[in-house]
């Protein structure tokens, strides 16, 4: 076999004359000559008689020379060679070929590659698809969390899950030793990270008895941490760190790819030490909230685990008040489900503007093969004629695609590479882990394979048929069926062209509102500065030392007003509080039933809040510094809010009871209404826009918590004022950490998603426009061709050149009009997928519409022209005389 | 002419093999031998020779010198190799057992129809 094999080899190096064949054959045919000459032949009969005894002898030495091992490998060669020459002849449909093949293959491969990140990417879990986040839903918390009170009973008594965990919540925390650090603190069960299935990369997993209430104090912390505290020091494990003042060893380190179920950055884990007795008591009774996640059993889906987890959820609820009963739900999901939220819209969206312009791409590959196999009719005739076998020809026909599809795949990498930076470069921060997206070579492979075979596929057509005679004549060369699939092909195009593109327009439309809205407050000019303070420094509450930033801050030079709030709107991923409609009570007024009117955005300000955002207080005199100094319970109703608690417009005065919880609800504090304030943007920027109440914030400890930002509108620069800001908190406590940031950096972070997903689909659409256009143009160009001799005809037989130019125009309108019309239709229904990323734009818009279409129109409409004019200006004897 | 029998491919392998153990020979030589052995019933078309007898060179089978013929012209001789010969052997034994059992067949099949 070896043997074999080798003696294959040597002669596939081994150069043999071609004359030693010939020679051979020669000798055969003397031999031959001789022999009939001795059987009594003349010299020239034997020789003739030879000659037909041995047949073709061209064909012998063909068939001979075929037998020669490699001798397919010189066919390649060949084919490769002739498929270069043919595209050096024919550079255009070379080039659009090649173009139309590296904006596919590459626009596809760097979109997919970014979604996969979201969409597909694996959860540093292990099983992560039986990993799900469980819990109650409700108008206020659309996330699932449960709490201390019953979590306990469901975890006992649950069925559907192999094990149970929690995690009781993030915040934030300092290291404090000398070069303080501010941190991210997460308390989880000790169970956590077994069930999650992750094993620390150094030390260990908290035990159980270190989850005991009062047991002292542990830690894990994350890789991040290790390599930028510690780098990385194995020695890290049992050492004793000082973590908000509290002694805390460290027992393990977690892997670097770990995070959090819910994203939230974790530094340092502690064993949650939830006091089960307690749980009763604590927070009114209902215990603590926490953030429940399970694996499900083996064969248990997560819609089954819903329903085996519904008894125990309706126990749960008789325990809820009844006011509120009615809007708790239970919500059992994958915790990628938890994580991907809206980003799957987007990501679907997107994925689906790849395959519209994949779609585009191979249809335009597949109408340009067609179109240069119904060309090369003739060609392949007289290959065929030849002696070209079929198989041959296809080969021949696959040689071409192949390299047309290597070079655009090698270009569409290229671009691909190039544009995924980009991707990454105007990507928001919102969009969960883009920035680890790579270039997914399978996918550069997937896309040049389904183009290739769309290439192949319709090259081939043309090469399948036997090449008929006539062919060779020339003179009918077109074939019918392969035209009206070309046809078909182009409308296609520029249908799905029209998708994409009304598709991008309603999101320029949509990111064009977004960002010309009113947000109802100064933006520009306006500092944040958050100062989480040690909660063990300041035992007595934060009240001292924020009163005494604020007027230092108000001292700084260029600083017109600083305001205090415990939120900041637009509040798109930022915490705020919120109370339910139903539980404002005006006094003098039966209460509005329970459940009824939604939420309240609710904010604890200072007097300075307003004059810092220039919030305009519209009725009333609004807070002022001598209530705020009082004890006195004083209210701001947003506009929205007092027309709706008030629509005889007199709010002012009016007094609001909030009842509190206790567990039912009791009365609570009264407030008096002291301004109407204009409304702002208060659900991020495209959310609907709540109602909102802001309580004035008292001078009392209990008020000012280490969350509350200062709002500081000033005339100068951030980069000049936030030194002196920092300065001035060093000198009222050295180790607080200060965070800086301007309002409209904030803002502009909001819009970064509508504009990415607005940038990618604008490209899209340019992209897919792009090449229809060239499909277009190609099949026109082509037609008006290919009639060239009829058109010679028709001239000579009396028609204008303006009958000519209707003739080869009104195909190309045709098809414009064909396929925009089922691409309307279509666009129509698939608009509808991109209503939740769309802001005050309808998604059947009439003008988006309209100018998308008539872009289209109009651009189509130039590709069949330009053909359409070079065929009326054809000279009709020429063209007579073309063949 | 006695019309000629059409040969499997496989069937002229072995054929040409068989002919070349006996001594070297040149194409014409080898289909000539072989037209005389079979009584003129297998005659080898020069298009089916040729491509055999180089195809069994590449496989290393038969190989091929320059020499001088009977009639002292350049001739392309062919020779069994080694491996040729293991070959021929191995073929030669499969023949006899397809061709016994082909054999028994035709044989057999008017006694199952009687």
């Amino acid at each position: 076999m070896i043997g074999e094999f080798l003696t294959r080899l040597r002669f596939l190096f081994s150069l043999r004359k071609h004359g030693d064949l010939a020679d051979e054959l020669r000798f055969h045919v003397e031999q031959s000559t001789a022999a009939n000459i001795a059987a009594g032949m003349t010299a020239e009969d034997a020789r003739r008689r030879a000659l037909i005894e041995f047949g073709g002898m061209e064909r012998t030495r063909e068939q001979t020379f075929e037998q020669r091992p490699g001798w397919w490998l010189g066919t390649v060669a060949q084919d490769l060679r002739y498929a270069l020459r043919g595209f050096r002849r024919n550079p255009v449909f070379t080039i659009t070929v090649i173009a139309t093949l590296a904006l596919g293959i590459g626009a596809t491969t760097a979109v997919f590659s970014v979604v996969d990140r979201i969409l597909f990417r694996s959860l540093p879990y292990a099983h992560d698809d039986r990993l799900v986040s469980f819990g109650l839903v409700q108008p206020l918390e659309k996330q699932e969390f449960t709490l201390g009170g019953f979590f306990f009973d469901w975890q006992d008594n649950q069925k559907p899950f192999q094990a149970v965990t929690y995690e009781a919540g993030s915040s934030e925390c300092n290291l404090t030793e000398a070069d303080p650090v501010h941190l991210h603190c997460s308390q989880v069960a000790q169970n956590f990270l077994p069930t999650l299935g992750v094993s620390p990369i150094a030390g260990r997993n908290f035990v159980p008895e270190e989850d005991h209430p009062n047991a002292p104090k542990v830690a894990l912390i994350s890789d991040g941490l290790w390599l930028s505290r510690y780098n990385r020091d194995p020695g890290v494990v049992n050492k004793t760190v000082m973590i908000d003042d509290h002694a805390v060893r460290i027992v393990g380190v977690l892997p670097m790819d770990f995070e959090m179920p819910r994203l939230q950055q974790a530094d340092v884990l502690f064993p949650a030490q939830v006091d089960r007795a307690a749980q009763n008591k604590q927070n009114s009774g209902i215990g603590q909230p926490l953030w429940a996640y399970a694996r499900l059993r083996p064969g248990v889906s997560v819609k089954e685990a819903k329903a085996e987890m519904e008894p125990l959820f309706l126990h749960t609820q008789q325990w809820i008040p009844a006011e509120i009963r009615k809007g708790f739900q239970l919500q059992v999901r994958t915790i990628r489900d938890r994580q991907m939220q809206e980003a799957y819209t987007v990501a679907w969206v997107l994925l689906g503007a790849v395959f519209a312009v994949l779609l585009i791409a191979c249809a335009n590959v597949a109408g340009l093969f067609s179109a240069r196999g119904a060309a090369r009719e003739r060609e392949l005739a007289v290959r065929s004629a030849l002696g070209a076998s079929r198989g041959r020809l296809i080969r021949q026909t696959l040689t071409e695609a192949f390299l047309l599809s290597a070079g655009g795949a090698a270009l569409g990498c290229v671009l691909a590479e190039i544009l995924l930076r980009a991707f990454v470069a105007i990507a928001p921060t919102g969009v969960p882990f883009l920035a680890d997206a790579r270039l997914d070579l399978r996918i550069v492979l997937f896309a040049a394979l389904v183009t290739i075979l769309c290439a192949a596929l319709f090259g081939i057509l043309p090469a399948l048929e036997k090449p008929r005679a006539t062919a060779l004549a020339g003179r009918q060369s077109r074939s019918g069926a392969n035209a009206r699939l070309r046809r078909v092909l182009v409308a296609m195009q520029i249908a799905v062209s029209v998708v994409l593109l009304s598709g991008a327009s309603l999101l320029v439309k949509s990111f064009w509102n977004l960002e010309r809205q009113s947000l109802g407050m100064q933006t520009s000019g306006v500092i944040m500065v958050h100062v989480p303070l040690n909660r063990e420094h300041y035992p007595t509450g934060f009240l001292d030392f924020y009163l005494r930033a604020e007027s230092a801050f108000s001292r700084l030079p260029g600083v017109t007003a600083v305001g205090l709030g415990d939120s900041v709107p637009p509040d798109a991923n930022s915490w705020h509080d919120a109370t339910r409609y139903s539980e404002l009570v005006v006094v003098g007024r039966p209460p509005t039933p329970p459940g009824v009117g939604g939420t309240v955005v609710t904010r604890i300000v200072t007097p300075g809040y307003f004059r810092a955002l220039q919030i305009p207080i519209i009725e009333g005199p609004g807070f002022t510094e001598a209530e705020r100094k009082s004890n006195g319970k004083f209210m701001i109703l947003s506009k929205q809010l007092a027309s709706r608690l008030f629509p005889e417009g007199n709010a002012i005065g009016q007094h609001i009871e909030r009842p509190e919880f206790n567990p039912y609800f009791v009365h609570g504090p009264v407030y008096t209404v002291v301004g109407v304030a204009g409304d702002v943007k208060n659900a991020g920027l495209t959310g609907e826009d709540d109602p909102e109440l802001y309580q004035l914030g008292n001078d009392s400890p209990d008020t000012w918590g280490r969350h509350h930002e200062f709002l500081l509108a000033t005339s100068l620069p951030v980069s000049i004022v936030a030194p002196w800001i920092r300065s001035q908190v060093a000198q009222l406590d050295p180790m607080a950490p200060v965070q800086i940031d301007t309002l409209s950096q904030t803002i502009s972070k909001l819009a970064d998603r509508p504009r990415f997903e607005t940038a990618l689909l604008g490209f899209f659409a340019l992209c897919g426009l792009a090449m229809s256009v060239i499909g277009l143009y190609g099949v026109i160009a082509f037609l008006a061709a290919q009639r060239t001799q009829e058109i010679g005809v028709r001239m000579a037989l009396g028609a204008t050149r303006i009958n000519i130019l209707r003739l080869i125009a009104g195909e190309g309108l045709r098809l414009i009009a064909v396929g925009g019309i089922v691409g309307l239709g279509a666009a129509l229904i698939l608009a509808r997928l991109l209503k939740s990323l769309l802001y005050n734009v309808g998604p059947h818009d009439p003008e988006i519409y309209a100018v998308a279409v008539l872009l289209l129109a109009l651009v189509a409409l130039a590709a069949t022209l330009i053909p359409a004019r070079a065929a009326m200006r054809v000279e009709p004897v020429e063209a007579l005389r073309y063949e | 002419m006695p019309p000629s029998t059409d040969l499997l491919q496989g069937t002229l392998d072995l054929l040409i093999l068989q002919t070349l153990a006996l001594e070297p020979m040149h194409g014409w030589g080898v289909a000539q031998r072989i037209e005389q052995v079979s009584k003129n019933v297998l005659q080898i078309g020069q298009g089916s020779l040729y491509p055999a007898l180089h195809r069994l060179e590449y496989k290393g089978w038969i190989k091929s010198d320059w020499g001088s013929s009977e009639n002292n012209r350049r001739a392309k001789f062919y020779s069994l190799t080694a491996t040729g010969r293991r070959r021929l052997e191995a073929e030669l034994e499969t023949w006899e057992r397809l061709s016994s059992a082909i054999g028994l067949v035709l044989s057999r099949v008017p006694e199952a129809t009687a």
